[in-house]
């Protein structure tokens, strides 16, 4: 009965299933912003529930849904307006990551979206709250959020923002939706602010990161792995070599970014930046690979082989100090809270939940209390 | 018990005043609208804060936070009859975390505070509206403040790491924190602009960002405006953001020269400040580049500041703008619309043909890097017809800007100034939208209502939507 309905509203968008992704009785993949609308509200209307699904690269990530329907952002995928001039783009969800920033990169431009994206899409990358290394000197990618059209939970299709690099009219909805994990509904639309593309690129090893952190003006990042610290340097020429002067050491060209992490399980660690050092410390001791963000506080490390009552341990700890540890990835055979604690926001959070997917629909449950 | 009893019993007598006389001091902020304050109170500390919430719940009133009044959109202006939560004793000792490069402050600290009381660790709190010396954090996360330093920075959301909050029901609770990325739907970003009507932002971790190792001040002059323009769009072609880029007009020029003598090019049909920060030798080279663009696109002449006093006063003359004009007309009318950067010659043309169509005296600063429009037309209200002739030239300000794809404020906020213009940038359905996430924060509706959104949003009030759920 409802696949018959269903298939009558959305059968020209029904999908093979997507390999990885959990069994569900539907996979839809709507090629406009109507089209998932009309999804969400048969959903909403029917009490499916769906999980929405981009290039998979996180789906490890908080609590298991079981999807009735899994929609696909696979034909949403353009490029819709792109303003160099004005330094914003308006892309569709189902890009990828590595496609638009090698686009904008012909015209010297990127969005500062992760850098190790692999099949990431740009509507998974900031619905998961996924930030690339170069935070520490352009921000996280909700700043990067201007404008949203939102299919929500109850198949209202939704904008909040504008096109502009400032703007404060009304409701942050663009800034809400980055990191909701898809629980307000589906992401069908966004304008993304730009930066130009520094004239050149450098990275200096050094010995004491947090000496290095003080010495350097505004890096771009400054990450600490068990074989190097390095920091990445940008700007014009007289600025690479100004900043090689600070910081002390030999430049090199060109900016190589730590290989994501190998191992079954992948967690994150997000701490007060002043915390990092003594993290990286720790990592060393057990022996574990890892990445530490300085100036950041964000330390992600395999945790294959550490015992959870220690990895509990340290997840308090962090908490206590306002701080969490969070599962990136996880093996079949480990449990761990994806999340830990729920914040203490989590009675007005789930009643912003519900002004948006009143009946639940839209990855229901993937996030802390319930959300 | 009475609401001034019930008040009392938390704060003393000290701190709640009813007496017409006294609240009247509160009853409108830096704009043009006034309103009914029932009592203004005092509070010292959150839990303070949290009490008298719970004390205007009990008796059904509704509540409007407010600093030190220096907004200009109405948005701590009573609609209807309110308590008044005056927010500037909110100033317990900062807990700054110099490695982690941020700090807790009370919503009652002054903006200009942070950056002068923080300068030794060589850190400053970056959002700098022209009213910083005056105005409180607090005010800047309930409009989401900019300044000439947003083109570089971002407005005041990206510089709030945590947030503590009493709720419609006078609940504590802090979102964020030092930590990156907090677990769970992040609140932060909505409640930051979102002027009182989400909850009472009692203290702020504020971002603290390094200061810069060097700074040229550049100021170039030019016989149009429109080249001025041209300027700005070059400048950012380059690949050049530059940490400010402000624009004014000659009237708002010869204004502020007139108030604080500070030797400004008079006789240029425009003026641009840029400013580029950085290290030395970097700041050196990018300034050079933005005065060969400048004299390409035909600046008369460019000048740059020689040291940190003629810097400080270029600065302060820009930041003078508006109350330059406060001494040199009885009133003023002031607009914040934000256009693509692009369109920005075309609609300062249309501005100035609108001003010249209706005949009224205007004046132009602009953050000229991002966009943001101030005309601002100064005039008589007590000239019979004068305010109107205003207030129609002004709303076709707004109209031009949102031709344009603009929006119909920049840094400023909607308040209540342009409540009732939200329909020119969104459809019902997204306002809908907005007043449901209003809705899930205040339930019962005392949190600063009337502002920010218009009577009527709900489109359930108006029954253009089946209710779903709830």
């Amino acid at each position: 009965m409802i696949r018959q309905e269903l298939a009558r509203l959305a059968g020209s968008l029904f999908a093979d299933p997507i390999p990885d992704a959990p069994d569900a009785e539907f996979t839809i993949a709507p090629k406009t912003a109507e089209d998932a609308a009309a999804v969400l509200g048969f959903a909403a209307t029917n009490g499916l529930r769906i999980l929405f699904w981009g290039g998979g690269t996180h789906q490890a990530m908080g609590y298991r849904v079981e999807p009735d329907i899994i929609m696909s952002s696979a034909q949403l995928d353009a490029v819709a307006d792109w303003q160099p001039e004005d330094l914003t783009v308006v892309v569709q969800p189902g890009v990828r990551v590595t496609d638009l920033e090698a686009r904008l990169e012909q015209g010297n431009q990127t969005a500062v979206l992760p850098e190790d994206a692999g099949s990431a899409t740009i509507g998974g990358v900031i619905a998961a709250g996924i930030s690339g290394w170069r935070r520490l000197r352009y921000g996280p990618s909700r700043d990067r959020m201007l404008e949203v059209r939102l299919a929500t939970g109850d198949g209202r299709l939704v904008r909040g923002g504008a096109r502009l690099v400032k703007n404060v009219t009304g409701y942050d909805l663009p800034r809400l939706v980055a990191g909701s994990f898809g629980s307000l509904g589906m992401i069908t639309e966004m304008c993304v602010k730009l930066w130009p593309s520094p004239a050149r690129l450098a990275m200096v090893r050094v010995d004491d990161p947090e000496r290095a952190l003080a010495r350097a003006y505004r890096p771009l990042a400054l990450i600490e792995t068990p074989a190097e610290t390095v920091v990445y340097l940008a700007g014009s020429e007289q600025e690479i070599a100004a900043q090689v002067l600070r910081v002390g050491g030999e430049a090199e060209s060109g900016h190589r970014w730590p290989e994501p992490l190998v191992g079954n399980t992948e967690l994150i660690l997000r701490v007060e930046p002043s915390a990092t050092s003594m993290w990286a410390a720790t990592m060393r001791k057990i022996d574990v690979d890892f990445q530490a963000a300085y100036g950041v506080g964000e330390i992600r490390f395999v945790a294959d082989g550490i015992e959870p009552e220690e990895l509990n341990r340290w997840r308090t700890s962090v908490e206590r100090m306002g701080g969490a540890m969070v599962v990136s990835r996880v093996s079949d055979d480990f449990y761990l809270d994806p999340w830990g604690a729920a914040p203490t926001s989590v009675g007005l959070q789930r009643r912003v939940k519900a002004a948006f997917d009143p009946r639940r629909v839209a990855n229901p449950g993937i996030l802390p209390g319930g959300i | 018990m009475s609401l001034v009893a019930d008040l009392r019993a938390v704060l003393g007598s000290d701190r709640v005043h009813s007496h017409p006389l006294q609240v009247r001091v509160y009853n409108k902020d830096a704009g043009v609208t006034s309103g009914e304050v029932l009592a203004a109170v005092l509070p010292e500390t959150t839990q303070e804060v949290a009490a008298c919430m719970r004390v205007a719940k009990g008796h059904g009133v509704p509540v409007v936070p407010r600093g030190t009044g220096t907004g200009l959109a109405g948005g701590a202006v009573p609609v209807e009859p309110a308590l008044l939560l005056v927010m500037t004793r909110l100033d317990p000792p900062w807990e700054v975390d110099h490695l982690s490069r941020c700090a807790w402050v009370g919503a009652g600290a002054l903006n200009l505070d942070i950056s002068r009381d923080l300068a030794h660790l060589g850190l400053h709190f970056a959002p700098d509206p022209s009213s910083q010396a005056a105005c409180t954090i607090g005010g800047n996360v309930g409009t989401n403040a900019g300044g000439p330093h947003c083109l570089a920075e971002g407005l005041t959301v990206a510089h709030i790491l945590g947030l503590e909050m009493v709720t419609a029901d006078g609940d504590v609770v802090v979102l964020g924190g030092a930590a990156p990325d907090p677990v769970g739907l992040d609140l932060r970003g909505v409640v930051v602009g979102s002027e009182g009507t989400l909850g009472i932002v009692t203290r702020v971790l504020v971002k603290l960002t390094e200061n810069p190792p060097a700074v040229r001040t550049l100021l170039m002059t030019f016989d149009e405006i429109e080249h001025a323009a041209a300027t700005v769009s070059a400048v950012i072609a380059a690949g050049i953001i530059p940490a400010a880029l402000e624009l004014m007009d000659q009237a708002m020029v010869v204004a502020v020269e007139r108030f604080l003598k500070a030797d400004l090019p008079v006789e240029a049909a425009g003026i641009l400040i840029a400013e580029v920060v950085g290290l030395d030798e970097a700041v050196a080279a990018e300034a050079a580049i933005i005065e060969r663009i400048g004299r390409e696109e035909g600046a008369t002449s460019v000048r740059i500041a020689a040291d940190e006093d003629e810097r400080a006063l270029l600065w302060r003359a820009r930041k003078s703008a508006f109350g330059a004009v406060a001494q040199a007309a009885p009133n003023y009318y002031l607009h914040d619309t934000a256009v693509p950067r692009t369109a920005l010659v075309d609609v300062i043309k249309k501005i100035y043909e609108i001003g010249d169509r209706y005949g009224v005296g205007m004046l132009n600063v602009y953050h000229a890097g991002d966009g943001n429009l101030h005309p601002l037309v100064a005039y008589d209200a007590n000239e019979p017809g004068k305010a109107e002739q205003v207030k129609a030239a002004a709303d076709e300000m707004v109209r031009v800007s949102i031709e344009a794809g603009g929006s119909l404020t920049g840094e400023h906020g909607v308040g209540l100034e342009k409540r009732d213009l939200m329909h020119l940038v969104f459809d019902p359905i997204d306002l809908d939208a907005q007043a449901r996430l209003r809705g899930a924060f205040d339930p019962n509706g005392l949190l600063n209502p009337g502002k920010v959104l218009p009577r009527g949003s709900r489109c359930s009030e108006f029954g253009m939507l089946p209710e779903v759920g709830e």
